[in-house]
């Protein structure tokens, strides 16, 4: 057992991701189809000004309000800064495309829901901070917000190409380098290693 | 040097269905052998040059694995439900591609030990399950261990861990470099009075027949090694099967059926060709290698009025018995930088658990290995079992990324005869060809396996210094990539597929040999053996071929 655990952990999330939890409307995509609408996306990312193509500004404004309070800025940068309402963003328009109506309306109640619980209130992202994590802790159990935890975290960490994690700072974060090689010592407690033949166990 | 090719009109002397860690080291030895041999593999021919280090893709949308929508599968746990299709991925997960899933393994190449083939003999029958002895010996295995080791490529130290079984020949390189979740491992599991030592992997330390050394990337598990240092048979035995001049691999080529004739003999196989022509390649022998998954479904699919139940499937076994083994992890965090993204998954692995104890109260063994697993995206969204999943808190915890590591424990799942490969009586690919519905229950032994590694890994943690140790939540499987047992080996036709030279009970020129053909599912890691177990069906086939034996 080795690579398994991790696969069946992948497939979980994006399970819940791509089928059924955001709506029972799943239209699936091959993965083949995935895998080039979002090549396409990652080409189209890499020129041009930064601006959204799929959401209103109303719907980017509270998305990305959203994702900033899943990885917030504070004295290093956290889901805003990386970037990860493009990624988002961009995947409503390729790999994520058979989902964007679901998604929309997924936050549209996501909205209706906020609304309802502060009146006065004129959107989420308008709200202080505190008021929005107050209200989150009212819906982080549900398949929107599921959603979009693993869409930030994707958008963190996954290669700058497909739109978010801007100059590699969701990695940074990790403390994770992008480099194609390495010598060792990789980290601190290999560094004065004294070899395993002079420790090795007495015959038993 | 120009790639043989034969037409379908020639019979050929072997026809192998099935390109990965079993079929590439066939092909090699028959085509050396003076055998003409065609290879089939369904997916198609990639070059190293194509592997990325793309977690993303390699993870979520696919990269070089089975495609749901053209590999369709269902699943159930339970046996008396329809299976449910799955869509968005597969159960039953393997790399479609020449070299198989030689080519996204992480790499752990230890050898089974002597008791894995004899176990039911030593600890009697297990009520409810198909727990039996292999036909062979760890010793009549042995020869071909060495094989690996030395033909492909494994890196290791012999004689360093008191568990290991007997061995005729050192490795041929020393270990990869200790990282330093392998030196905490060592320390803590040395405070515990075990018996910690260096993981033997299938990946150069140093440059060996032709291909360079490990750089230390990070990207070996479920990825493709882009430098070749991580050995897979498209850049080992699949090239010297070619440079016989006998050998041609014909990918994008998908096997969905063996014809037999009136005296019931294989005379070939059909299949569809990249442009969904279907063809018929003749050949005097078959070797079915296609894995767990895919080489029982393909005799199931070739079921026919002689062979109504499906081709050496007289046992009825076909299918059945299908093993995952289990695992399971403990997370801990140290004040000091560990850096386990780069490198090899795992330098320092152990096996004073290997043994079943029957004071355990269940029966299972297993190993425990120190590492970081997966990559920046699975690794910050598994947080969410430990913790918070958001917020400021969530932050603070993905920021020691680079201080964290795990120990994973690798185990025994039990051979349960519902626990199965099968036809879906209604789901069908593109092709029209019936899609694999897998069934999966894990064994409550496996369970208790998994949560007793699980505790062993966290005390090896804890005393390692770690300054905080998290367990994952234990939960019944439903998705592997250890596609092992539907097509078990043993001396009785009624309780067994092949024989112990991997021979059909039923067939004489039909062979299968793969990860179905393990009769109990040893610790995890079980390609070792697998490749172990293709050099030996091979030195036996060939002889079979060369005496008309076959």
């Amino acid at each position: 057992m080795d690579l398994q655990d991790d696969a069946e952990f992948a497939r979980r999330s994006f399970l819940r991701l791509l089928g059924g939890t955001l709506g029972a409307s799943c239209l699936p995509l091959n993965w083949s189809e995935i895998a080039r609408a979002a090549g396409e996306a990652a080409t189209d990312i890499s020129s041009g000004p930064r601006a959204t193509k799929f959401l209103t500004a109303e719907e980017a404004a509270d998305a990305e309000a959203i994702c900033a309070q899943i990885i917030p800025t504070d004295s290093t940068p956290g889901a805003r800064e990386v970037g990860v309402l493009f990624f988002l963003d961009r995947a409503l328009v390729s790999f994520y495309a058979h989902q964007a109506l679901t998604f929309r309306s997924g936050l549209a109640e996501f909205q209706g829901a906020c609304r309802k619980w502060r009146p006065q209130a004129n959107s989420f992202s308008a709200l202080t901070s505190a008021q929005q994590i107050e209200f989150l802790r009212t819906v982080d159990q549900t398949p929107f917000f599921a959603s979009m935890r693993l869409l930030t975290v994707i958008g963190m960490f996954s290669m700058p190409a497909y739109g978010g994690n801007r100059d590699g700072l969701g990695w940074k974060l990790l403390g994770f380098e992008d480099l194609h090689a390495f010598q060792p010592p990789f980290g601190h407690y290999d560094r004065d290693y004294p070899g395993f033949a002079s420790e090795l166990p007495k015959p038993t | 040097m120009s790639l043989r090719h034969y037409s379908n009109s020639e019979t050929v002397d072997f026809v192998i269905v099935g390109s990965g860690p079993a079929g590439g080291v066939i092909a090699r030895e028959l085509s050396q052998g003076g055998f003409s041999v065609v290879l089939f593999e369904q997916g198609p021919r990639l070059t190293p040059a194509d592997f990325e280090h793309d977690e993303f893709k390699y993870w979520f949308l696919g990269g070089i694995t089975n495609d749901p929508a053209k590999n369709p599968q269902s699943f159930r746990s339970d046996v008396a439900s329809k299976a449910a299709p799955l869509t968005l991925r597969p159960a039953l997960w393997y790399a479609r591609t020449v070299g198989g899933s030689s080519l996204h393994y992480t790499a752990n190449y230890w050898r089974f030990h002597e008791l894995d083939f004899n176990e039911r003999s030593v600890l009697g029958p297990i009520a409810g399950t198909g727990f039996e002895d292999w036909p062979i010996s760890y010793a009549e295995l042995e020869p071909y261990y060495t094989k690996v080791d030395w033909e492909i490529g494994v890196s290791g130290l012999a004689g360093a861990s008191p568990f290991d079984p007997p061995r005729t020949k050192p490795y041929p390189m020393p270990p990869l470099p200790v990282k330093s979740s392998g030196v905490l491992f060592e320390r803590g599991a040395r405070k515990l009075g075990l018996h910690p030592f260096p993981a033997p992997l299938v990946i150069n330390s140093q440059p060996y027949r032709g291909r360079p050394a490990c750089v230390h990337c990070g990207f070996c598990h479920g990825f493709a090694c882009e430098v070749m240092a991580k050995a897979s048979t498209l850049t080992t035995m699949i090239p010297e099967a070619e440079a016989t001049g006998k050998c041609e691999v014909r990918s994008e080529s998908y096997v969905v059926r063996i014809d037999t004739n009136e005296r019931g003999r294989a005379t070939g196989v059909a299949y569809f060709d990249r442009n969904r022509r279907e063809l018929f390649q003749k050949a005097r022998a078959v070797v079915v290698s296609a894995n767990g998954a895919e080489s029982p479904r393909l005799l199931l699919m070739s079921a026919n009025a002689r062979y109504p139940q499906g081709l050496s499937n007289s046992s009825g076994l076909v299918g059945k018995y299908l093993m995952f083994n289990v695992s399971s992890r403990a997370q801990g965090v140290f004040e000091h930088e560990l850096n386990e993204y780069k490198s090899v998954q795992a330098t320092r692995i152990l096996h004073d658990f290997y043994q079943s104890d029957p004071k355990r109260g269940f029966y299972g063994g297993g190993a425990l290995d120190a590492r970081i697993g997966p990559q920046p995206i699975i690794w910050a969204q598994r947080l969410a079992d430990y913790g918070p999943s958001w917020g400021s808190a969530y932050k603070q915890r993905l920021a020691a990324f680079a201080r964290t590591m795990l120990v994973a424990g690798h185990g025994t799942s039990l051979p349960v005869a519902t626990n199965s490969v099968s036809l879906d009586p209604d789901l069908k690919d593109p092709w029209g060809m019936p899609a694999i519905r897998a069934t999966y229950k894990d064994h409550p032994d496996d369970l208790a396996n998994a949560r007793f590694l699980q505790d062993r890994a966290a005390e090896v943690l804890d005393a390692a210094g770690a300054l905080s140790v998290e367990k994952a939540p234990i939960t019944e499987q439903n998705f592997s990539m250890h596609l092992l047992g539907t097509c078990r080996m043993g001396n009785d036709p009624a309780t067994s597929v092949v024989d112990k030279y991997h021979r059909s009970h039923d067939i004489a020129n039909l062979f299968v040999c793969d990860g179905s053909s393990l009769v109990t599912s040893g610790r995890g890691q079980p390609t070792m053996t697998i490749q172990a177990l293709a050099f030996r069906a091979a030195h036996y086939i060939g002889n079979f071929a060369r005496r008309g034996e076959v």
